[in-house]
């Protein structure tokens, strides 16, 4: 008797068929790449007793446990319970995996739980965001990173959320030394300039990246209570157009950008293609197709950005087009 | 209480041209000033700037001001008919007891003439206090020359060689550095000789350098030294070198001392 | 005079001694650290107990209240100067044994080093120091191998253990303000506690000198140094200022001059007019620094400045020790005995 599988389903469960006939592979998904150190056990005890003894480490910070049979599909799901549980997944029933696939793990760059540059705790957006919007069939590709280094790539992502803050200044425990007018000039945009013996900052050119911040030996320079996000819209690798997201929301704050996430799936939920194949169409491309204005309108709903938010009213991309 | 910062505004009675860079501002002063002693001078919104005393007059004092950095330009921008502030004087300057009696040899590069000018004056309007002087003064080239005036003068009364680094052709007098000239001095009794080295850093080194090797012993050499000195009364720190503050152990140094000066 | 109180009455005590005086304390700055969600422990205004960090050891020192970060010393117009008026209200400073220690050095640079210093007199005739307990040692300190682990010329202790403060309160004033709190409460004899050793082990060399200049370890943390200046600026005995003069916007012939603290490690501290400068590298002027704290100043005054509070050590943004670079001199000179 032939193996009779519903691939279409086994997808959704964030199974994969393989190259190899009755071979898959079965995907974990890490929000922000941050997790308890027992799942790497619980990973190699599937790996060593369904797959064939090897796992990758995906692109987007999960797991792909490789050479599994579809037959045992049911018995890794069960296998995968406490590893769901410990990463706190959202599941409709337990013990039936994963329950959707096409929303991809949130990734993050290392964030502020280890980084010095980081702005925030990238790992705990990406898991607030995570709760926020997955399970969901739609092929949505997020990441958080913790300043504009980007190390997460979140340009190349559909959102791409860059930590930033507001840097404080305190004239009078600044000590003329200059350290951030020159790392500011090194290692970000220059936006810093000495006017009698104390710093200006541009506040137009500044990009929130902290580096004064880091350099100041006298805590003249603080982070700003409130953490402030850029977020980038619309990046994307692919065949027909790569392109780097842009900027749409500067000086953000993260209730709004999960908002706007939230509300890009009605936008998606309404004018996907009819002819996407297995409902997969970058959004990237539904908004080139019905105007950047339509787009806005929906991701703006109930959004009441704070007054130091600063918004682009249109964004324009451009990218490598192969397509033309 | 003193409030030692205060700086107090002093007009500007003369201003002497050497070259186009230093000129010599001879301002209003009441009060006892030893030469090698020096002022904080300032323009407000410029900043202060440590500038030695080059001569003492009569209710005056005489600043010779290199325009070399921010204060100085300003000062050189604003000085017609216009005050500036000044606070002293700060500083051990030379103790001309020091040199009474003794064969007496001045060695200065450039501006380091400046602070010791009245020294010089002094021992050539009276050079029967000293059993001779001898003033050796080097310069980068003739158009440097300071004090020219003083040079004429100082030729009659004390031994003179006034020497520059280079010169164009057909330059008559002494070329090359001061170094060069200390090993032809005759001096008569080496126990009685003393000397003062006034210059930049590298100058003060090698000149000493030969003076030892004359067989002068280092507690009859006196050297000057310039650091930043900031606020002139041993708090800002920054002329601090080893165990001491050059605005209050200095700016002159006995050699045994001034050796064990390290930056 | 020693007392045990509740903490209510404590906190009441500290309350009537901030009606008469202003009352800074090492206070916890959430957010305030260098790098994301981290605090930063420096000196603040009080006026209760528990807004006081006890435990953790302030980053930056006591030293920013009597020696203002910027400090105005007078405004001009073109042909005057005006000084600002100073207050007239007391200050009172918590502070360890080791910081106590560097009041005496601060001391030693702004009033007996040449005259008085104005403006540093005027702060400290005002200040009075309250003294806290180190029940255990901190973990970069080495205050036992500086002498700096106890000390008797505080105007008051309090500690806070549990549900009790402890006081010894030696100076009239503070016992006045606080009489109607104190008045009943018995006497009793307050055991102050300091620290008898230190985590961190440190040998004084002996025999440093104007050799020990050419070691070949300056070239090495030179090689490190980033030249930040941190380790000053967390320094209690760092005295070092520039002066900077400013003048207004709107009226560019008005302005000020200040005094601003300055660090030997930063560029410029040096530098004259005309270019010249010393020191330009890292490694002369780590030299400088280890030099005056160990040795210069000892030579000057008769004891050495620092006071082994380990702040320039935890601050190092390049990890490193100054406290490990005197035991390597000192075992450089063992070694070099040998």
């Amino acid at each position: 008797m032939g193996l009779d599988i519903n691939t279409k389903k086994l997808k959704k469960n964030a199974f994969r068929v393989s190259k190899v006939r009755g071979i898959g592979a079965s995907r974990i998904r890490v929000p922000g790449g941050y997790l308890d150190a027992r799942v790497l056990g619980m990973v190699q005890e599937i790996a060593q007793e369904y797959g064939n003894g090897f796992v990758h480490l995906t692109s987007r910070q999960g797991f792909e446990i490789e050479g599994i049979r579809f037959e045992d599909m049911d018995k890794i799901n069960e296998k995968l319970q406490p590893i769901i549980e410990l990463l706190e997944i959202n599941q409709e029933k337990p013990g039936a995996g994963y329950p959707a696939s096409g929303t991809r793990n949130i990734s993050a760059c290392i964030g502020s739980n280890v980084c010095p540059f980081a702005n925030y705790n990238t790992a705990r957006l990406a898991k607030d965001i995570e709760k926020a919007v997955f399970p969901n069939d739609l092929h949505f590709k997020i990441a958080c990173t913790g300043c504009s280094n980007d190390c997460a790539k979140a340009r190349l992502h559909d959102f791409g959320i860059i930590g930033m803050t507001m840097p404080q200044y305190d004239p009078d425990r600044c000590v003329s030394c200059e350290a951030c007018v020159k790392g500011c000039r090194a290692l970000s945009v220059n936006a810093l300039h000495m006017e009698n013996y104390k710093v200006i900052r541009d506040k137009d050119k500044c990009i929130g990246c902290g580096v004064c911040v880091t350099k100041c030996p006298t805590r003249a320079w603080t982070r700003s209570k409130k953490k402030y996000y850029k977020l980038t819209i619309m990046g994307r690798t692919g065949k027909r157009n790569p392109r780097l997201g842009q900027d749409f929301l500067a000086w953000a704050d993260a209730e709004n950008i999960i908002k706007i996430i939230l509300n890009t799936y009605a936008f998606v939920e309404e004018h996907i293609s009819p002819d996407a194949p297995g409902r997969k169409e970058h959004i990237g491309y539904i908004i080139d197709r019905v105007g950047f204005e339509e787009y806005k309108k929906w991701a703006l709903r109930d959004v009441e950005l704070m007054p130091e938010t600063i918004m682009k009213e249109c964004v324009y991309w451009d990218g490598i087009h192969f397509d033309r | 209480m003193k409030n030692d910062y205060i700086p107090q505004l002093s007009t500007i009675k003369e201003v002497i041209r050497h070259t186009d860079l230093e000129y010599t501002f001879r301002m209003e002063y009441e009060g006892e000033v030893k030469p090698g002693q020096f002022f904080e001078i300032s323009l407000p919104k410029f900043g202060e700037a440590p500038i030695s005393v080059s001569g003492i007059g009569d209710g005056t004092v005489d600043f010779t001001i290199r325009r070399v950095g921010k204060v100085t330009n300003e000062i050189f921008e604003n000085y017609v008919g216009d005050r500036l502030f000044i606070r002293g004087p700060y500083g051990n300057g030379f103790l001309l007891d020091h040199y009474r009696g003794k064969e007496l040899v001045i060695v200065t590069g450039g501006t380091g003439l400046s602070p010791v000018r009245g020294v010089v004056e002094h021992f050539a309007r009276h050079p029967e206090e000293a059993m001779g002087t001898t003033l050796i003064a080097g310069f980068k080239s003739p158009k440097d020359v300071l004090f020219k005036e003083d040079f004429d003068f100082w030729r009659e009364k004390i031994s003179v060689i006034q020497t520059v680094d280079a010169a164009p052709e057909g330059y008559e007098g002494p070329v090359g550095m001061v170094t060069k000239y200390i090993p032809t001095l005759k001096l008569k009794h080496l126990e009685h000789a003393s000397f003062i080295c006034v210059g930049p850093p590298v100058m003060i080194r090698f000149t000493v350098m030969e003076i030892l090797k004359l067989g002068v012993p280092e507690e009859s050499i006196w050297v000057s030294h310039e650091r930043k000195m900031c606020c002139g009364l041993g708090k800002c720190g920054h002329c601090k070198i080893g165990s001491s503050y050059v605005c209050l152990d200095g700016p002159v140094f006995n050699y045994t001392d001034g050796k064990e000066l390290i930056d | 005079m020693g007392y045990q109180l509740s903490k209510a009455a404590g906190d009441k005590l500290l309350a009537q001694w901030s009606r008469n005086g202003i009352v800074f304390a090492p206070v916890k700055m959430e957010g305030e650290g260098c790098f994301a969600d981290t605090d930063v422990v420096r000196y603040g205004n009080v006026t209760s107990l528990d807004q006081v960090e006890w435990e953790k050891k302030s980053d930056y020192s006591f030293k920013e209240i009597l020696l203002p970060i910027n400090e105005t010393l007078f405004y001009f117009t073109e042909d005057q100067t005006m000084v600002p008026k100073g207050k007239e209200q007391k200050i009172l400073i918590f502070l360890r044994s080791c910081d106590l220690h560097a009041v005496k050095r601060l001391d030693q640079i702004y009033l007996h080093n040449g005259g008085e210093d104005f403006y540093y007199n005027r702060l400290r005739r005002r200040a009075k120091f309250i003294l806290m307990p180190c029940a255990e040692t901190c973990d970069s300190g080495f205050c036992a191998a500086m002498g700096t682990n106890a000390c008797e010329d505080y105007d008051a202790y309090v500690s806070v253990e549990g549900e009790d403060v402890f006081l010894d309160i030696r100076d009239e004033e503070l016992s006045m303000w606080g009489e109607e709190i104190l008045n009943g409460n018995s006497e009793t004899t307050v055991a102050l506690q300091f620290p008898k050793e230190n985590k961190e082990k440190v040998t004084l060399p002996k025999n440093l000198s104007n050799e020990s200049v050419s070691l070949a370890l300056w070239k090495e943390y030179g090689d490190r140094c980033i030249g930040c200046g941190r380790c000053n600026f967390v320094c209690p005995t760092c005295t070092c200022f520039t002066m900077q003069d400013i003048f207004y916007r709107d009226n560019t012939n008005v302005g000020e001059r200040r005094r601003v603290w300055a660090s030997c490690q930063v560029d410029g501290y040096t530098d004259m007019a005309g270019g010249h400068s010393y020191r330009k590298s890292q490694g002369e002027r780590m030299r400088f620094k280890v030099m005056h704290k160990i040795y210069d100043f000892e030579k000057r005054f008769g004891y050495p400045m620092c006071v082994g509070c380990g702040r320039c050590d935890d601050v190092c943004p390049e990890y490193i020790s100054y406290s490990a670079c005197i035991n390597r001199l000192a075992k450089e000179e063992q070694t070099h005995e040998k």
